[in-house]
């Protein structure tokens, strides 16, 4: 539990980032990725100067995987100079391998005017890196960690014979879904794109959006197994660097054998495990990351997988929907209005009807009780065992049509139909006012924008049904009072989670509950971002004055 | 520290479920009661209840079944005698839907004091009833009539009691928090409007009388009982009860009907607003009223040319000596048989002369019987509804 606290801020400060390997790399103009790798697992294994030497040790570690290719060749006019690539198939394109590196390297270079140089074993290695190679990403190796995770990254690896150094080449290509409309978060206006598996394409599709020298895109390497490519981007003008240190310092801490996808990451970074609230934000949305990044806040694209992590992610957050910004703010403003409204429908309603229904009975007018008490009449449970059977039920139903095959989803909507519905009614084993209330929570748990903030309203909704049924309403509050003041004692990488709720920030009220227009929104949230703080400057707009107009 | 936390959260846990609910009631064991009769009996009371049947009145399939049921127990006290019920009815009685009390007359004659205690000291009563007094029967038959158009009688005693003290103010309605409050005050009785049960007393709870289109059998209210302290000491007849409404300001709409040439014309009063004031003149008080009434033509049965100023105002005029007559009947009868301040007269004076109050309070009764008293109305008349001219005028030439 202890571990578990963020690290405050101002401790960061003192400690040193380490970045090893950087020196190393100081000739490799051409890396667009900050390799700023703190592999501390492994003792580097260099490179053996005889060719032979490392194929064999190559061999010897993937063993006989079909898909890793070793091409052996020779240059020179008595073939005196041993050339070897490896790649994988499938990750590497196989036409840029064939069409770029082999043929210049087996065709192309013989017939190379190289001036006054002459190709030899002595000179091949500079010759191959500055002219016989046509590609962009080049990367100099010289231990096998890197060798191997370059290879296995789809990257093609040249070595030669007689140097303690290889190169890697840039080939990476493999079956992409492509950039497809998001399926979690659909919009009816605004952008329709979303993030993919492919780390460079999510990464793409934010730079696009902002095309700043100040964004940042930082990779590093998670995962003793997987070596997943973890990318952390930011706006170096906008967002607090404490924060960004603090974001770099909590993914350093991960120790861990696989990243397969964003939540790993999530769970590991999180500043509360044991909340049923969110700390961290996910979306599959460029534009959201993209608007989060404005804010000040950081995001953390993870390869293989397309849902990018937002930090830090305040309670607010997840009532904001990225179609807020786009639409008029009228609408926006009554939207998120009905967001909270469904929010507290979809935790309370179940049990509000509970304690009324069985200890408060004084609170429903006569009409209304009348009716409730008739529906009642021959319904064999109480109300808890009544609400609990149909929130389970519906559950399961949900459960069911998440995982189950496209081609039978609409024999569980048939079923479903039947379960929670008017035959349960007619068997005499619900009533149909709870059929209501069911429904009606399913509905609104379904109007939250991100569908962490639903599954939280999921598990607290049982605990208010419980409280319920035993206090009443008095325990409804006493749930709600807890509720706040858990809500208050948490912390997202330091910033308080209720922000700017509480505290209290005035000038954030303009985009919180409300969404003022755009020309009134001037500054950036003030506890996420402390270093460029106005956002716009535009006037609101006017209709041309008459004397302006005359002349 | 960590296993302290875990003892105290299982402990916590095991605590809220040993409590096992005690206040826990399904909508499905409780008896809903709407109306409540209290009657006198030699030895303490006899208590009805009228249950709700929800079954029959909002299922979906009838059964033939009645929609109310009436009970009734026979006990030393009201509390007891409710107690006492539950060998009878199979539910918990759950008294916070009342929506009617029904008291007796020979109850109420006697002092409703101590039933009132019951009902304002149960914490499960709501105070949003109405009281009333049954008139000529027992309470138990006035819940034994099943009503027509509405299902549950003691809301349709609940809605007729508020319609008509809105719209002919004929009567008033009375909850138990004004009811105490005026028993208590010197300068103030209570009055409670009275029901009674038209046609055959025993047959109302027999269920055909509401398959009939002109039912026989019905509950209707009517006059105001006039109490003293909280005994019943007569009633008032309905002209007397429309004065008492005007002078305690309780007017909402009503209906005016003045005599011109040969025929009638009926005033609609939409807005009335009286004032009361107390003053010591030579030594005795001395009451003045001042209505300010406004009323719309409802309805033309005589020759009148309702376009001509002069016999607009003739109408203005009778309209007003009208409400004058029937308020100064209504005091002067009040004044001669029961002596007793219904109108709160007294707690005009505490409030305009609280030092002149002492010395009168002791003998108030006395007072209020010998009290002047001088009314004034200003009545108007602004509109005259969707036609001018009667078209009988023309048939009649």
């Amino acid at each position: 539990m202890k571990s578990r606290k963020p690290i405050p801020l101002l401790k960061l400060r003192k400690r040193k980032h380490s970045q090893p390997g950087q020196s190393k790399k100081d000739q490799n103009l051409n890396i667009n990725q900050n390799e700023d790798t703190d592999q501390e697992q492994a003792v580097p294994i260099h490179l053996h100067r005889e060719l032979k030497k490392n194929i064999e040790y190559i061999k010897q570690m993937v063993g006989n995987s079909s898909d890793i290719v070793i091409r052996e060749f020779d240059l020179g006019q008595t073939g005196e100079i041993k050339i070897a690539i490896f790649y994988t198939d499938g990750l590497a394109d196989k036409s840029f391998v064939n069409d770029f590196i082999l043929e210049s390297l087996m065709v192309n270079i013989r017939t190379a005017n190289l001036g006054s140089d002459v190709l030899s074993k002595k000179n091949i290695y500079e010759i191959i890196k500055s002219h016989s190679l046509p590609a962009g990403e080049i990367n100099e190796l010289v231990d096998f960690n890197k060798v191997f995770y370059h290879i296995l990254s789809g990257d093609t690896v040249v070595l030669m014979d007689g140097f303690l150094k290889g190169l890697s080449i840039g080939s990476r290509g493999w079956a992409d879904r492509g950039v497809q409309e998001p399926s979690s978060q659909t919009v009816v206006r605004g952008p329709k794109d979303g993030f993919s598996e492919t780390l460079r394409t999510n990464t793409a599709l934010i730079r696009r959006r902002i095309k700043d020298p100040n964004l940042r895109i930082e990779t590093k390497q998670i995962g003793k197994k997987t070596q997943t490519d973890v990318s952390i981007i930011y706006l170096k003008d906008v967002a607090d660097e404490k924060l960004v240190q603090e974001v770099k310092a909590r993914l350093k801490k991960i120790n861990i054998d696989a990243i397969l996808e964003s939540g790993y990451i999530e769970e590991l970074i999180q500043d509360e495990t044991y909340s049923p609230f969110p700390t961290v934000y996910n979306t599959e949305r460029p534009d959201s990351v993209a608007g989060g990044i404005l804010e000040g806040r950081i995001a953390i694209v993870v390869d293989g997988t397309p849902f990018v992590l937002l930090v830090p992610a305040l309670f607010v957050h997840f009532f904001q929907s990225s179609e807020d910004y786009y639409q008029r703010a009228d609408i926006a403003t009554l939207i998120r209005f009905l967001r909270y409204f469904a929010f507290f429908l979809a935790l309370i309603t179940p049990s509000a009807y509970i304690a009324v229904t069985t200890f408060h009975q004084e609170m429903i007018p006569t009409p209304l009780l009348i009716s409730l008490s008739s529906q009642r009449e021959g319904v064999p449970f109480p109300a808890l065992v009544e609400a609990l059977m149909m929130e389970v039920t519906f559950e399961i139903l949900r459960e069911a049509g998440v995982r189950m095959p496209r081609a039978i989803g609409s024999s569980i909507s048939i079923v479903g139909a039947l379960v929670i519905g008017q035959a349960a009614v007619e068997a005499g084993i619900i009533s149909a006012s709870m059929v209501i209330i069911v429904s009606l929570t399913a509905i609104s748990s379904f109007v939250s924008p991100t569908f962490n903030m639903g599954i939280s309203v999921r598990i607290l909704r049982f605990i208010f049904m419980f409280l319920a049924a035993t206090f009443g309403l008095f325990g409804i509050i006493l749930g709600l009072i807890m509720m706040v003041l858990h809500l208050n004692s948490l912390r997202s990488f330091g910033i308080p989670y209720l922000a700017p709720n509480a505290p209290f920030i005035l000038k954030d009220q303009k985009d919180n509950f409300l969404r003022l227009p755009h020309w009134s929104l001037h500054s950036r949230p003030a506890l996420i971002n402390q270093q460029e703080t106005v956002k716009e400057n535009t006037a609101s707009p006017k209709p041309p004055q008459p004397d302006e107009a005359n002349q | 520290m960590k296993k302290k936390w875990k003892i105290l959260m299982f402990y916590i846990v095991v605590l809220c479920l040993l409590t096992g609910c005690w206040s826990r009631k399904e909508l499905n064991e409780i008896a809903i009661v709407t109306a409540l009769g209290i009657d006198k009996s030699e030895d303490g009371y006899i208590i009805s209840v009228q249950i709700i049947n929800p079954g029959e009145i909002a299922g979906k399939t009838s059964t033939g079944r009645t929609e109310v049921v009436r009970f009734t127990a026979n006990a030393g006290t009201v509390f007891e005698a409710l107690r006492e019920l539950t060998t009878d009815v199979p539910r918990k009685l759950y008294l916070a839907h009342l929506r009617e009390v029904v008291i007796g007359e020979p109850l109420a004659k006697e002092g409703i004091g101590k039933v009132l205690d019951f009902l304002s000291r149960d914490h499960e009563l709501r105070t949003d009833f109405y009281l009333t007094v049954a008139k000529g029967s027992p309470a138990s038959e006035i819940l034994n009539v099943q009503t027509a158009l509405e299902k549950i009688p003691a809301n349709k005693l609940f809605s007729a009691l508020e319609n008509s003290e809105k719209n002919w103010a004929r009567t008033k309605t009375v909850k138990l928090d004004e009811l105490i409050d005026s028993i208590v005050s010197n300068g103030k009785e209570p009055v409670i409007t009275g029901i009674y049960v038209y046609g055959d007393h025993e047959a109302g709870g027999d269920f055909t009388n509401v398959q009939n289109v002109s039912p026989n059998i019905g509950l209707r209210i009517n006059q105001l009982a006039v109490f003293k302290k909280d005994k019943l000491i007569g009633w008032l007849n309905e002209d007397a009860s429309k004065g008492f409404n005007y002078i305690t300001d309780n007017i909402k709409s009503t209906v005016v009907n003045v005599p011109c040439q040969n025929g009638k014309v009926s005033i609609e009063t939409v807005r009335s607003k009286t004032s009361v004031e107390g003053k010591i003149e030579n030594g005795k008080p001395k009451i003045h009223i001042t209505i300010n009434s406004e009323g719309n033509i409802g309805e033309v049965q005589c020759e009148i040319d309702l376009s001509n100023q002069e016999s607009l105002h003739k109408l203005e005029e009778e309209y007003q000596n009208n409400i004058k007559d029937k308020v100064e009947e209504a005091i002067l009868n009040v004044q001669e048989e029961y002596h007793s301040d219904i109108f709160g007269f007294g707690e005009v004076f505490h409030r305009s002369d609280p030092k002149a109050w002492k010395r009168y309070e002791q003998n108030w009764d006395e007072e209020f019987s010998n009290l002047e008293f001088t009314v004034q109305v200003e009545g108007k008349i602004r509109r005259l509804g969707t036609i001018t001219e009667s078209f009988q005028n023309e048939t009649r030439e």
